[in-house]
């Protein structure tokens, strides 16, 4: 084992051991706790950085391989296999800096039974970082069931309001999405008879093998619609921003920047390049579900009173953006998808935390109540202005590379000019967001409420505890926006290594007439499938 | 030369850096740095310009983003109009950095101002120096950010709150259209790279798209405030007077046209006309807004809209090199009169109502005399730096468009007008208010910068002048037009006019004693008609407090009805609906029980018997 891998694996132990010693040792000793928290978060963090910056970009596939045969299950082919590449690196890299934000927000909080949250959080960043590690597929789920579990406890023992209802709200869509997508998961196992459960082997298999468009499209249909509840995709979005507003921030922090990413992840390196049949026949019905995040659930952000409930919103509306280029189905799309991944990741967590820091000193969240809060909390006010412009797709901060990227992916084909026109829309829809609430919380005069609230509270700006996480967000962020290409060469190589099959052909997806379904069927589809696929065809109808 | 490049554009942006992490609480130092910053970029700019041989350009690049086959630069060009944009941005930006240090030396934020004014400086230089499209758009949105930044400096008031969100949304609906532009251009052309699409576009003429040319305007449009997006500027003006200067007259908006110039090979004919006929319409239109305007920074802010519409005449006529040549000479006389205002708005204790000044020339001469200098510069009057630009474009238009001459040259008589009015009612006659009577001259970091821009006003028009680099790129449009005929009618049109214009102000304001516009009384229709400004921005905020946010609530309420309540709550219903139903039948009463065992052998019974037959 070199020290790639080891850093590799750390970054998964180290958490969990740091959590259970926690749990069985600690339960009411804050201060050890708190020490063991600050390893607990800042080793994958530094294992994302240190991994990240020393992948080869123009490598395409696994590097720092770390296969363990004997855990898994064999006969199906499971095994614990670790390995990180371009597309993963980046994301690995990210979910180590929301992490820490998170974590060192939680060790600052002032929360009841904080040893209880620290073990859970660094349990879900064990999750966290093992998602993105993961190169097998069961695995890859099992540790985004890792993360899931502490979401429903925390939400229901640190949660705000009606957090119980919320809480088995978000269970059950969490739940049921993570349901449906392992059924494709189980089916792509057991019609691929590849043997390994990973990424890699089941590329081989598929170009080996083939799998019939009726199959594809169902698959491919699942791990959609299984997936796309756990990203919030309109029309199955409504848990996310009722979720977010009732979890602790460090939670919201980690499940909008990181393990909502899951789903997206699934897609980008799975589903459309597994199944490129699949993804050329639902493209058009996830470009017009996309539009609804971008438009409807945008609207809905602009109405939105509450700080919190917007930055939900928010967040839903740009998991659009992410889907419309998965819906392009073209390895520019993909690859667009990755970078706004990164990007929303780190600037949505951003959002939430100075939301919690702006809550904290005003005690409300309701931005009607605020206003004039740049005067006395200059600091506070940069940081949110940093947030907001980078969700608004400002160039200088990640976002807009991410962001213009998807457009252009959408421009490449004619079928897609009205959607390209119509998601356009989505940057003036955030400005008028942003905006807003930067001009109702910041500017104008101070309200009447938040008046009286500063009578006996007096109002301060940001400190060194708070700045310290939001920068840690912050500087990721800008450097990305700076210098794309540091991420962007990575994540093309593997792409584009991965998209062939679904390159091949012309690429538009007017389904069955041009599409590189033919390229896909030529690839020697087994009888014995195609016959399966048409009985169950004829049962359907 | 490209270390210098890189140089010149990162020192604006570490000077910025520093004063944010560092000089939050130092204002003072934080504006020696800024303006230290603004002379090193006039030092690197000025070698920009020398660096190579007039005629060539300097081109630089390296990859940046790269995604699947597209590749997105970041490099520099610095060819003709780059090198009179440089020229321009540089050295009246350090007079304008200059001149803040006066006007806002008692300002409580000073270092936040001076940042945003070094970020500026960064995005402005990047417009200028960008040599693919995409570029431009990045710069292009940071010019709107720090203008976003600039304009909500006095954050407290409600005035600057709401006119900074609105410049830069209604500057990012400017960008929407642009945004697409640029993409529909990747797609046709196969790059985005200045100089590959000038050289595509040549050898294949037909990739030209009038809808493609269009959605590109749309940054344009925005950025330079044209019609129909013109309502943010006159708004902007909440932003303290050097902001509006640098930005909202002298540079920023003005990179509409610069970008124009910049992608003039992709316009078909039918897209020019189309400028040159809105640019045109823009100048008469907001000619006629400022004259009823009381506001000393409005009337400026829409002369400037109304100038912007002649440089995009200039354009649409065909004449980009005079576009260029009238937004130099433009930048230096609406300069002037920008900072004009301020020192006047400093010397009178933060009033801005003209009709509250008056007979401020005895009080400060020399804000006077430059600003009167500005006056006649704008108006036209002869041998001016404004004549030699203005009566270049008219002339262009009487000899190119007699439909586009006859409304610039209503927008010229009007443009005397209220121009002399608002010099007539600021420094004429009596002082109307207790501020404009206590008023005095402003310091020497003010007046300084006032008297050399005055000068270039004076002289700006000469292009011989200037060397040769930084007019390289205007010289061949001037010929064009020295050489068209018409010369002595365009004279006396030219001096009518002006003269005509003055001598109508004179006669109207020029011995104004009360507090009440004269036109109110003299034509109350025209008066009131040009106070609406013709309802644009009545029919926006209807648009938006009527429409757009009741629908989006509804829709909000839609989501919740529907989605959650329906979708959600309802098949949680249906499985509870069944669970009741269920539960009944759990009673506990023996005699329920049988109730139910005997019907449903009944049941049974009558559907084996029904059926029993066919079985």
């Amino acid at each position: 084992m070199n020290i790639f891998q080891l850093f590799l694996l750390g970054s998964i132990l180290v958490p969990t051991v740091s959590s259970l010693v926690i749990f069985i040792f600690f339960l009411n000793d804050s201060s050890r706790a708190k020490q063991i928290a600050y390893i607990a978060f800042g080793f994958p963090c530094m294992a994302g950085i240190f991994l990240f910056l020393s992948v080869d970009p123009s490598h395409s596939g696994y590097s720092y391989q770390l296969l363990y045969d004997r855990m898994g299950l064999q006969t199906l082919g499971i095994t614990f296999h670790l390995g990180l590449n371009g597309v993963s690196a980046p994301l690995f890299a990210m979910a180590g800096f929301v992490g820490l934000a998170a974590g060192l927000v939680s060790i600052k909080s002032d929360a009841e039974r904080l040893p209880l949250l620290l073990a859970l959080l660094a349990f879900m960043q064990a999750g966290l970082m093992g998602l993105f590690a993961s190169v097998d597929l069961l695995f890859y789920y099992l540790f985004h069931e890792f993360a899931l579990i502490p979401t429903f406890l925390m939400i229901g023992l640190w949660g705000g309001r009606d957090r119980r209802s919320i809480a088995l709200e978000l269970t059950i869509y969490l739940t049921l999405g993570a349901l449906i997508s392992l059924g494709g998961l189980v089916a792509l196992n057991v019609l691929l008879d590849a043997p390994k459960f990973d990424f890699p082997h089941l590329t081989e298999a598929l170009l080996a093998e083939g799998l019939a468009i009726g199959t594809q499209k169902k698959i491919f249909g699942l791990l959609l619609f299984g997936f796309g509840i756990l990203v919030a995709l309109f029309p199955f979005h409504t848990w996310a921003p009722r979720g977010y507003e009732a979890a602790p921030t460090p939670l919201s922090m980690l499940h909008a920047g990181v393990l909502k990413k899951f789903g997206l992840y699934g897609l980008v390196q799975l589903a459309l390049p597994l199944l490129p049949a699949g993804g050329l026949s639902w493209g058009p019905y996830i470009l017009w579900l996309a539009l609804g995040n971008v438009l409807i659930v945008g609207a809905i952000t602009i109405a939105q009173t509450n700080l919190k409930s917007m930055i939900g919103n928010g967040s839903v509306m740009h998991m659009g953006y992410c889907f419309l280029g998965l819906g392009v189905c073209s390895s520019l799309g993909a690859g667009a998808t990755v970078m706004l991944m990164c990007a929303h990741g780190l600037s949505v967590s951003l959002m939430f935390l100075i939301a919690d820091c702006i809550s904290k000193r005003t005690n409300t969240l309701e931005m009607n109540e605020m206003g004039g809060l740049a005067e006395k909390t200059p600091v506070l006010a940069c940081f949110f202005a940093a947030a907001t412009f980078a969700t608004i797709g400002l160039p200088g901060f990640g976002n807009f590379w991410g962001e213009f990227a998807i457009f252009l992916s959408l421009g490449e084909y004619k079928e897609n000019h009205l959607v390209l026109g119509l998601a356009a829309l989505g940057i003036i829809i955030s400005a008028i967001f942003g905006l807003r609430a930067m001009a109702k919380i910041f500017f104008g005069t101070q309200s009447e409420e938040l008046s009286v609230y500063e009578k006996d509270q007096r109002i301060q700006d940001l400190s060194m505890d708070e700045i310290l996480p939001a920068s840690f967000i912050l500087v990721p962020l800008i450097l990305l926006g700076l210098w794309p290409k540091g991420v962007s060469q990575g994540v093309d190589t593997n792409i584009q290594a991965r998209y062939e099959i679904l390159e091949k052909g012309d690429g538009s997806y007017g389904l069955p007439s041009c599409c590189p379904v033919d390229q896909v069927l030529n690839i020697a589809v087994p009888l014995k499938l195609e016959k399966q696929e048409e009985r169950s065809g004829q049962e359907s109808e | 030369m490209i270390q210098v490049a890189f140089s010149l554009l990162l020192l604006p942006l570490l000077s910025a850096g520093v004063t944010l992490l560092f000089l939050r609480k130092y204002g003072n130092i934080a504006c020696l740095l800024s303006v230290a910053s603004a002379g090193g970029i006039l030092a690197f700019s000025t070698f920009l310009i020398f660096g190579n041989d007039a005629g060539s350009a300097f081109a630089w690049n390296t990859p940046w983003f790269s995604l699947s086959g597209w590749q997105l630069d970041f490099g520099f060009l610095i060819d003709g109009p780059a090198k009179t944009l440089l020229f321009v941005v540089s050295f009246v930006g350090l007079l304008i950095h200059i001149f803040s240090l006066g006007y806002m030396a008692d300002d409580k934020a000073k270092a936040r101002y001076f940042g945003g004014l070094s970020i500026f400086m960064f995005s402005m230089l990047g417009i200028t120096l960008a040599d693919n499209l995409v570029m431009i758009f990045v710069f292009w949105e940071l010019v709107g950010f720090s203008s976003y930044l600039l304009i909500a400096h006095y954050f407290k008031t409600d005035e600057s709150a709401k006119a900074s969100r609105k410049a830069f949304i209604v500057n990012r609906v400017g960008d929407f259209g642009f945004l697409l532009g640029i993409i529909f251009t990747y797609w046709t052309y196969g790059t985005v790279n200045l100089q590959e699409l000038a050289v595509t576009a040549e050898l294949d003429p037909s990739l030209t798209s009038t809808l493609v040319c269009l959605l590109l305007a749309c940054g344009f449009i925005g950025k330079s405030a044209q019609f129909p997006l013109h309502v943010w500027l006159p708004d902007a003006m909440a932003g303290p007077p050097p902001v509006s200067a640098l930005i909202h007259a002298a540079t920023m908006v003005a990179a509409g046209i610069f970008l124009l110039v910049r992608i003039e090979f992709l316009f078909t004919t039918d897209a020019l006309q189309f400028i040159g006929l809105l640019g045109a319409v823009m100048g008469l239109y907001a000619g006629f807004c400022a004259l009823t305007q009381r506001d000393i920074k409005k009337v400026l802010a829409y002369s400037t809209l109304s100038q912007l519409g002649y440089m995009a005449a200039a354009f649409g006529l065909g004449l980009p090199g005079i576009a260029l040549f009238h937004l130099m000479t433009h930048a230096f006389f609406k300069a002037l009169m920008f900072l004009g205002s301020g020192s006047v708005i400093h010397a009178c204790h933060h009033e801005q109502d003209i009709f509250s000044y008056g007979g401020l020339r005895k009080k400060m001469p020399l804000t006077a005399y430059t600003f009167l200098i500005g006056v006649m510069a704008i108006s036209g009057v002869h041998f001016l730096s404004g004549y030699f630009s203005k009566d270049a474009i008219l002339l262009g238009a009487y000899n190119l468009d007699l439909v586009i001459f006859c409304i610039l040259y209503a927008g010229a008589v009007l443009t005397a007008l209220y121009m002399f009015r608002l010099y007539f009612l600021t420094f004429c006659g009596s002082a109307r208010s207790h501020s404009s009577a206590s008023a005095n001259e402003s310091t020497i970091f003010m007046t300084g910068p006032l008297c050399v821009l005055g000068v270039l006003s004076i002289l700006g028009g000469f292009h011989a002048l200037y060397p040769s680099p930084i007019v390289e790129f205007l010289l061949p449009d001037i010929i064009r037009v020295a050489d068209m005929p018409n010369h002595l009618w365009m004279n006396v049109l030219g001096l009518i006019a002006w003269v005509s214009g003055s001598l109508l102000a004179w006669k109207i304001y020029g011995s104004q004693s009360d507090e009440n516009d004269p036109l109110a009384k003299i034509s109350p229709t025209l008066f009131q008609l040009s106070n609406s400004k013709l309802f644009f921005d009545d029919i926006y905020s209807f648009y938006i407090n009527k429409i757009q946010d009741p629908f989006f609530r509804f829709l909000e309420v839609m989501e919740l009805l529907f989605i959650s309540g329906l979708m959600v709550r309802g098949t949680a219903g249906v499985a509870a609906l069944f669970a009741l139903l269920g539960k009944s039948f759990y009673s506990g009463k023996i005699h329920s029980y049988s109730f139910w065992f005997v019907t449903g052998i009944l049941g049974f019974l009558a559907y084996a018997i029904l059926s029993g037959g066919n079985n």
